[in-house]
């Protein structure tokens, strides 16, 4: 008897140190993102000719124009309100005109397209003249961005330390999976050797192959994914090793994105065969599509069910940003609001509300990030025909769902059965959770996925449920902190609107079972098991990962730290 | 660029607006964590109905009245007279009856807690016990002497606020709850109901009490008036009536005698605004909380009376009004303490340790009379007792007693509701009470004797 109290105290002090630890994990992985910084100092700068005055050039794409909004604005009565682009790209300094009324002249030629300008050539836009220059000669300092400017000046914990932390933590959930109340054996650490082998194969390759000196955002999403990978085992292990199959899938996945949108004007090329593959997949859908609970989102191949909506998320941000001089052309433009209309139309022929609603609210985000002036109108218009689209499609469905919002108790036996359930556990599981294997929330429908919130709490405890949703507010702060110091504004976008679906979509997962917003069917990002979600959510952060300039400048910053 | 960056604080609004949702989940699971837990279906607490962690719950002697044994089954007390008549305050495996002890404070019983939950290993768990101010003993005699009569039986210890006896009929056994049917619906109507706190009857002439107040207060030469009874009396052209004629009584005489005819043209002088007022100063329209239990409110209302004989029908307890049996001992709690109740409570945790040491003072409600009033309302019933109940066999436990019965006429083909309460005036058992029969019949004959089993069964087992 003895020795069981002794157990039992050292398993709720393991038990409580988890919670903490995620907490602290959560923090390193924000923390490290916070202190990667680099000089905060012009590019190059532009001399008007006449004046001698010097315009600092900050970011890698700056719009030239007379309106105020403009990066670099110019007040002459001749220059158009938008008139060009001052781009950086692998070959140098370039000049883009976007419709100009007076064209913009490099040397006194007129700049057809792209037309690259060198140090000391002479632009000139309506009747001002610009010469470049480097961007050492200027000396006022720039201010960063609070996300990066209050950052302590303590090192930043280095990758392979926050990786240890976090295989650690991995190492407590199997240990406390292990032993469970009903069953004791040691096969969670098979998940567990499995799933350090990946995201250290992962870290590895990243660091010593690919050369990139930051790994926090990988990191993050590896923290989350061993957490989902080990909290399903005692639901069923097979869940756990699809999720393990589709992290690798992910993060190759992740890689390629990674590769692939290097190049920002690769990425233009590349739009129209990756907006006919998403239709394709949609198309295939539609036609072969099976139903699983009312919705008709799945294809069955062979034993392998796939959920293509998932991938068309990616898709759908990849076609809705693009580089800043190609981003107001009008057949760009098109394009999107087309792709947009048929993502949702046939997600409204599927049933499937919740990524729908997704869709809906990115479509929003992208419109209002890319919007200009003139265009706002016809978005607007677009957004009203979709918002109603969705309404009169799932109309029943719809008012189903929101008879149950707000009563739990009093349909806490039909209607708001899986709600009731989350409450009630997650109360019952207090801060520290029950332990892992231990909950009753793993008996509920869709407690896998659509209410897998629930199940964390209860298993974990609400401090490590609220923790890994902050970490994707986190995210989204992140992605739009870096919005400036990206390569172009295709990453920024990108960035921006990949962390606002996943906010959106871990807003509807949360709130959705906890009642706060009517119960609609999505996933959490990383953590639901559902292969083609895990996947999605590792190409999701793919934009957030190459929106970061020090994704692809790796290579030659190393070198740089060799040369001193 | 730049237009790029001051739009992405669309991004931040969403995020916002996630984090305003959590902080919304996070507000919501602080102040209704232990009504989430306290499901039937929970898995953690699932056998016995979710008490299969609870803790005992014990009566003023450390009697046990309900535990879980080692199969973790619910066991309640052995007798079955004790069982029927403390389930409505101890509770039953099912929610069904809202007010007891174990629906409300179940997650106490179960030992939740919103650092732990529910989740801790066995030999950790602290169930809590629950110890009740009521006596077993007083309970089971004053529900022997309810019989098969549906109503309520409630005694409090005026000083400290100790509730000694709450029981209520129809009631069931517990440990084999009835399978209720078509064929036996009626004589479990109203069973899911504690009548003690949940339920409000027509007073009677109990309400003359409120009435006598109100006439002490607001009738200058009340004490030199006298009243001439035929019987019946015209008033706004309709009659009040008595069942016999008292003749000419004096101010204490016609309350202690409840005539009809004379406490009618007191309530009528006296007039609507200031009967509402003495009314609701001695709590009728308010709501009472006796350990977190919501009482039934018992209501005074004019606002559909046509006129002054309405209004003297309401000074006699009839009418709209309604009176609830806590509420009444309270209010004869008040009248015997000097205007001002003790609040009564249930639960024996609710009173400090330093007022269980007579350090300080019990928790009072806000006062219902004056000192003056109290005082003189407790003479009239004093002498109510003495030269009426007295006379028909009526003690309480051979101390000295003032009380009011009432005789509830509550429609055609029923039989009218019978009432009791009052008080004892003694130094070691200051009780107020309060009984309830409904279709009893004289609440001389029909609660009176409820009343006298359960003081006696106090004063006598102590």
């Amino acid at each position: 008897m003895g020795f069981q109290v002794f157990l039992d105290i050292a398993v709720v002090a393991l038990r409580f140190m988890l919670p903490l630890y995620a907490v602290v994990i959560v923090y390193q992985c924000f923390a490290s993102m916070r202190r990667h910084r680099r000089p905060e100092k012009p590019l190059v700068t532009l001399e008007i000719k006449n004046t001698l005055q010097q315009i600092p050039v900050l970011f890698w794409e700056n719009s030239i124009g007379r309106s105020k909004g403009s990066d670099i604005c110019v007040e002459d009565p001749t220059v158009s309100r938008d008139h060009c682009v001052l781009l950086r790209r692998q070959e140098g300094w370039m000049i883009s005109d976007i419709g100009s009324k007076g064209g913009t002249y490099v040397n006194g030629k007129r700049a057809r397209g792209r037309t690259q300008v060198l140090i000391d050539d002479e632009i000139t836009v309506g009747s001002t003249t610009f010469v470049l220059k480097r961007g050492d000669e200027f000396q006022d300092r720039i201010r960063p961005s609070w996300f990066f400017s209050k950052a302590s000046n303590k090192g930043s914990l280095q990758p392979y330390k926050l990786m240890l932390l976090i295989s650690f933590f991995h190492l407590f959930m199997a240990v406390e999976a292990s032993f469970t109340n009903e069953v004791q054996d040691f096969t969670p650490f098979v998940i567990f050797g499995v799933l350090e082998a990946i995201v250290w194969t992962f870290f590895f390759v990243s660091t010593f192959a690919f050369k990139r000196i930051n790994f926090e955002l990988e990191a993050l999403a590896c923290f989350m994914t061993g957490i989902g990978a080990l909290i399903l085992y005692r639901k069923e292990p097979r869940m756990s090793y699809v999720q393990l199959i589709a992290a690798v899938i992910g993060i190759v996945l992740f890689c390629v994105i990674v590769k692939i949108i290097e190049n920002p004007d690769r990425v233009d090329s590349w739009r129209m065969a990756i907006m006919i593959g998403a239709v394709g997949l949609l198309a295939i859908n539609l036609i072969f599509g099976t139903v699983q609970n009312g919705a008709q989102n799945w294809i069955q191949i062979g034993p392998v069910s796939v959920q293509p909506s998932e991938f068309v998320k990616v898709a759908y941000i990849f076609v809705g940003a693009a580089a800043l001089d190609k981003l107001q052309t009008k057949r760009n433009f098109f394009e999107f609001i087309v792709f947009s209309a048929i993502c949702v139309g046939a997600l409204a022929l599927m049933g499937d509300f919740g990524t729908a609603l997704i869709f809906f609210v990115t479509f929003l985000l992208i419109a209002f990030m890319r919007s200009g002036d003139f265009k706002t109108v016809l978005l607007a218009l677009v957004a009203v025909v979709f918002a109603g689209t969705i309404v009169l499609k799932f109309k029943s469905y719809v008012l189903n769902r929101f008879a149950a919002w707000g009563h739990v108790w009093e349909y806490s036996d039909n209607l708001a059965y899986q709600q009731a359930r989350v409450l009630t556990y997650t109360a019952s599981g207090g801060l520290s959770g029950v332990g892992i294997g231990n909950g009753y929330m793993k008996y509920i429908f869709a407690s896998e996925s659509d209410i897998i919130f629930g199940m964390l709490s209860e298993e974990m405890g609400v401090i490590v449920s609220f923790a890994l949703v902050l970490a994707i507010v986190m995210l989204a702060f992140y992605a739009r902190a870096i919005t400036t110091r990206s390569r172009s504004t295709f990453y920024s976008i990108s960035a921006c609107c990949a962390a606002g679906l996943m906010v959106v979509q871990t807003s509807l997962n949360v709130f959705g079972a906890t009642d706060i917003l009517p119960l609609t069917g999505v996933t959490f990002p990383f953590i639901s098991a559902g292969g083609s979600s895990m996947i999605a959510c590792w190409g999701l952060l793919a934009f957030i990962k190459a929106a970061d300039e020090r994704t692809y400048a790796a290579r030659r910053l190393s070198k740089h730290q060799e040369d001193r | 660029m730049k237009r790029i960056m001051s739009r992405s604080f669309v991004i931040l609004i969403v995020s916002l607006a996630m984090v305003a949702g959590i902080c919304l989940l996070a507000f919501r699971l602080l102040t209704q964590n232990e009504q989430w837990v306290a499901q039937a279906y929970n898995g953690h607490v699932a056998s016995s109905n979710g008490l299969a962690q609870a803790g005992d719950i014990t009566d003023r002697d450390d009697v046990t009245l309900a535990y879980t044994d080692d199969n973790e089954e619910r066991i309640y007390h052995e007798d079955y007279s004790t069982r029927c008549a403390l389930m409505h305050l101890v509770g039953d495996n099912s929610f069904n009856i809202s007010t007891s002890v174990q629906s409300m404070y179940r997650s106490e019983l179960t030992g939740y807690s919103f650092v732990f939950g529910l989740g801790l290993p066995k030999s950790l768990r602290t169930n809590n016990s629950i110890d009740l101010t009521v006596d077993a003993d007083a309970c089971k005699a004053a529900y022997e002497a309810l019989g098969n009569k549906k109503g309520a039986c409630v005694v409090y210890n005026y000083k400290t606020g100790e509730v000694l006896v709450d029981v209520s009929t129809p009631t069931y056994d517990p440990q084999y709850p009835p399978e209720i049917t078509e064929d036996n619906e009626s004589e479990y109507d109203g069973v899911y109901l504690d009548n003690v706190v949940s339920s409000s009857y027509t007073p009677g002439s109990i309400f003359k009490v409120v009435t006598a107040a109100a006439a002490i207060e607001n009738i200058p030469d009340i004490y030199n008036r006298t009243f001439e009874c035929t019987s019946s009396y015209d008033i706004d052209g309709a009659n009040i009536t008595c069942e016999y004629a008292h003749g000419t009584l004096d101010f204490t005489q016609a309350v202690a005698q409840s005539c009809n005819v004379a406490c009618a043209q007191m309530a009528v002088e006296v007039g609507a605004e200031k009967m509402t007022e003495t009314a609701e100063k001695m709590g009728f329209n308010k709501t009472f909380e006796v350990s977190g239990i919501t009482l039934s409110k018992s209501v005074y209302s004019l606002e559909n009376a046509l006129g002054d004989n309405q209004l003297g029908w309401s000074g006699i307890g009839q009418f709209e009004d309604l009176a609830n049996p806590m509420h009444m001992a309270m209010m004869c709690g008040a009248i015997a303490n000097g205007g001002t109740p003790v609040t009564p409570y249930l639960l024996d945790s609710d009173s400090s340790i330093l007022h269980k040491m007579g350090v300080i003072e019990a928790k009072t409600s806000e006062q219902m009379l004056s000192p003056d009033t109290a005082a003189k309302v407790q003479d009239i019933m004093r002498a109510t007792a003495d030269y009426y109940y007295n006379a028909r066999g009526l003690t309480m436990g051979g101390l000295n007693f003032g009380a009011k019965t009432g005789t509830a006429e509550v429609g055609e083909g029923k039989e009218p509701t019978a009432w009791i309460i009052g008080f004892t005036e003694d130094e070691n058992h200051p009780y107020a009470f309060a009984v309830a029969v409904e279709e009893g019949g004289y609440g001389i004959s029909a609660a009176a004797p409820i009343a006298q089993a359960a003081i006696s069964s106090l004063v006598n087992n102590p």
